[in-house]
């Protein structure tokens, strides 16, 4: 290095010593000789050999590492990070009601904690080996001894560096020789190798590269454009297609939407018969009657439609017996949302009006039409709507199929023992329900 | 290296020789105490003999699954053609080796089928059978014949392999004849995928079928899992005892224990991964005829024996077993393994017992005489069993790569 600083141009062709390396012919060589090594106090000194020798660590006097704990770490962070992200998503910024399971529950989560605690692990366990062993290490003074490749064979060395404190070209070398190597010194060059001027000049090329989509991006976003935007695909962006309430010159109105033909009225669309498919007579009173016929066949449509579109918030009895409803404890309804929903009103998470129990009286006192009437358009309490229609989800036979169910849980719900088969009676149904 | 070798190899008595009769006889005498102390109490105790019945269960289950679990490590051993592991072989096989009395003390099991009222095996009650069209229509599976056939082969089949292993390895303490370790290499592959289908069939029938109804597919995996658990535990409590009393002192080091700890570790964790792999899909899935198993062990009796077994059988060891100098000092990985067995056990209470009782937590004197009476007579067998060979494998010709085999 002094000779190094006294030339201003230095010659290529010179050279230093930059490390000593000594041969060994054994693994038990190596490892009795690094011990020595050790003892001697060198610090920038390392071993080689063509396979793992046992207890070379204890012999180089190599501390235990420290990456288990940093392992360790990164897996109880990778639990943790999963868990917070799995609960933030789920239960706080986005909340997303699932078939009435919780937002948060530890069980579910367990297998995204348990893949982020091996990833976390894993990367750290990698790129902490890499670091610790100060790997990628391209250059290597030893290198430039051509008896080194015996590495990958049969050669044991040890490399002393000549940035080691202790390092003096010959002292080193006598030392190694003393204990048994056969030494060779390392030479490179003196001068530093220059980097090309031209790898620089490529990384800030390709850094301000870089830099021209993010600044894009943020350009676009905080300026505003009269003309329209860029289309890459024109035909995708503009399609030969009228949309809703748009214009078309064809037309004289100019309206693209057209209104039915004057007189006429779509197939299936007449719906003369006002009791089939409103409930109601020709002079608008609620029929009492069902307009279809009572058959089984319809009464079991009707309770498969019932335990599909009813049932999950009036229960597929039908709801509680009367004075129970209400009573505050959500275990005691029937019906799944109405459950979960009284169960989240209880705790003063968002409100939940109970449905009414059909059963009652003032269900089951309405007319077969009133009935039809609730279940197209549902029911609204001076604007609440505490019940959707199920206009679109249920056909005008399955409606009236799901009242002859529904009379049949009116009868079954509030029946007497003398409903009661003689010989079938037993102490059980002395009581009135 | 090789100088520690020879020497182990001249000490061609390093077997139990006298001391293992003796202790044999201990053994035998305090198991018969317990046994009795079990009868005793299921005489004196209401439904005591059913409560007999299941806690049999759970103890025949227990010493079953330290041989089993020693088992499989011996045929992995030569499935892998493993060095480090040869001065551990030899105690795996001689607990492995116990499995002829395993099948001497199936038969009260076997026996109890044939007293309906009172046997764990509730399908093979025709009365209660009847109420249940789930278990009629098990019937052509589970019932009386059929399952004695099953049993008679997977005892037989685990004897045998436990033989094949034991008889060709002390032959070679003799003959030092390498061709005996190339045949078990051979006959290992074969043997653990046999292990693997008899393992998971006699937990679904011996286990499983304690709750007739309900079912599980990774059920023999998680009985599996437990079994290694016990296996290695108990083959590393043995390795300490018998260092203890001076044998094997030079050919097993703290690098072997540091080994076995650490497959000790492995298979905690994949416990807890089979435990859970099976919680979940049933708990997510929320169908009845498969949460009620869970119910049961959810009921206000039962969930502190649950909780006890997440923390005890997974997340306390995990952390207490997780360093590497727990591993390597013998004081502290035999507390572990001595923890880690107490928690098998309870894992195999927690197995059959809520279908006993499931509204209260039944241990009692029986559950505790059947504990140490079936732990005296699985002790003595192995004595027995260990009283003339060494107990390492002298003449293996991986015994030197074992003994200079180091961690890095």
């Amino acid at each position: 290095m002094a000779d190094h600083a006294s030339h201003n141009t230095p010659d290529s062709s010179e050279t230093r010593v930059a490390a000593v390396l000594g041969r060994f012919d054994t693994a038990a060589g190596l490892k009795a000789a690094a011990e020595k090594v050790r003892d001697e106090g060198y610090r920038k000194w390392d071993s080689h050999s063509p396979f793992p020798v046992h207890g070379i660590e204890r012999a180089m006097g190599i501390r235990p590492t420290i990456l288990p704990l940093l392992v360790f770490g990164a897996g109880l962070t990778g639990a943790i990070v999963a868990m917070f992200l799995q609960w933030w998503t789920n239960a706080v910024d986005y909340p997303f009601l699932i078939s009435g399971k919780p937002f948060f529950s530890v069980p579910a989560n367990i297998p995204v904690a348990f893949e982020l605690i091996i990833l976390f692990s894993a990367l750290t366990a990698f790129g902490g080996a890499l670091i610790l062993n100060q790997l990628p290490q391209f250059h290597h003074p030893v290198f430039a001894s051509e008896a080194f490749r015996r590495a990958t064979s049969d050669g044991f060395f040890i490399s002393i560096e000549a940035g080691d404190p202790k390092f003096d070209e010959r002292k080193t070398a006598a030392f190694l020789e003393s204990i048994g190597a056969a030494v060779e010194l390392c030479r490179v060059p003196a001068a530093k190798p220059a980097i090309p001027k031209a790898i620089p000049w490529a990384i800030t090329f390709v850094a301000a590269l870089a830099l021209l989509p993010p600044l894009g991006v943020a350009w676009y976003r905080a300026s505003v454009k009269r003309e329209p935007r860029i289309h890459p695909l024109h035909d995708m962006a503009f399609q030969p297609k009228y949309k809703a309430q748009s214009e078309n010159d064809r037309f004289a109105d100019r309206r693209a939407m057209r209104p039915p033909v004057a007189g006429t009225i779509a197939q299936g669309g007449l719906m003369l018969d006002t009791a089939l498919f409103q409930g109601k007579d020709s002079e608008g009173n609620y029929v009492a009657d069902l307009p279809v016929p009572v058959e089984e066949s319809v009464m079991l449509r009707g309770r498969e439609r019932f335990n599909i579109y009813c049932a999950p918030c009036h229960g597929y009895s039908g709801g509680l017996p009367e004075g129970a409803a209400g009573d505050g404890d959500p275990r005691s309804w029937d019906g799944m949302v109405s459950i979960r929903a009284s169960q989240r009103a209880l705790t003063g998470d968002g409100t939940w009006t109970p449905p009414r129990a059909l059963h009652s009286d003032y269900v089951q006192d309405q007319p077969d039409g009133k009935l039809f009437e609730t279940i197209t358009a549902g029911v609204n309490n001076q604007g609440v709507q505490s019940m959707p229609g199920y206009a679109k989800q249920i056909s005008v036979e399955d409606r009236w199929a799901i009242i002859l169910y529904l009379r049949a849980i009116g009868r079954s719900r509030n029946a007497a023992a003398d409903d009661v088969p003689e010989t079938q009676r037993t102490a059980d149904t002395g009581g009135n329900r | 290296m090789h100088e520690i070798a020879s020497l182990d190899r001249s000490r061609r008595t390093d077997s139990l020789g006298e001391l293992a009769p003796r202790a044999a006889k201990t053994a035998w005498i305090v198991g018969g105490a317990g046994l009795a102390l079990a009868v005793l109490s299921a005489v004196f105790f209401d439904d005591g003999w059913r409560h007999f019945n299941y806690s049999y269960l759970v103890n025949y289950a227990f010493y079953l699954s330290i041989s089993l679990g020693a088992l499989s490590f011996v045929a992995l051993q030569h499935a892998t053609r493993a060095g480090w592991s040869v001065t551990f072989r030899r105690l795996n096989e001689i607990l492995a080796a116990n499995m002829p009395l395993m099948a001497i003390l199936f038969i009260p099991l076997a026996l109890s089928l044939f007293l309906p009222a009172a046997a764990p095996y509730v399908w093979a009650n025709p009365d209660l059978a009847e109420h249940s069209p789930l278990v009629q229509h098990k019937q052509p599976f589970l019932n009386v014949p059929f399952f004695l056939l099953r049993s008679a082969i997977y005892l037989g089949l685990w004897i045998w392999m436990a033989r094949f292993f034991f008889t060709r390895s002390i032959r070679q303490d003799v003959s030092g004849d390498p061709e005996l370790t190339v045949q078990m290499e051979r006959f290992s592959g074969p043997i653990i995928l046999l292990f693997a289908l008899t393992t998971t069939f006699a937990s679904f029938d011996w286990l499983m079928s304690v709750e007739p109804e309900w079912f599980s597919s990774i059920y023999g995996v998680y009985y599996y899992g437990g079994a290694t658990v016990g296996g290695l535990a108990a083959a590393i409590l043995a390795a300490m005892a018998a260092q203890r009393a001076g044998y094997a002192a030079q050919s097993i080091t703290t690098e072997h224990y540091h080994d076995m700890g650490k497959l000790l570790f492995a298979f905690v964790v994949f416990w807890g991964y089979i435990a859970f792999s099976q919680y979940m899909l049933i708990w997510y899935a929320n169908i009845p005829e498969e949460t009620t198993w869970y119910l049961d062990r959810q009921s206000s009796a039962w969930l502190p024996a649950s909780i006890a077994l997440l923390l005890g059988h997974l997340f306390i060891p995990f952390l207490g077993m997780i360093s590497r100098e727990v591993k390597r000092r013998k004081v502290l990985l035999g507390f572990w393994c001595v923890w880690l067995l107490a928690f098998h056990w309870l894992d195999m209470f927690y197995l059959v017992m809520p279908s006993f009782a499931s509204d209260r937590f039944p241990l009692g004197l029986i559950d505790l005489g059947l504990l140490v009476g079936l732990g005296g007579l699985y002790v003595g067998g192995l004595l027995r069993t260990a009283a003339n060979v060494a107990l390492v494998p002298t003449k293996d010709p991986r015994l030197p790569e074992a003994l200079a085999f180091e961690n890095l």
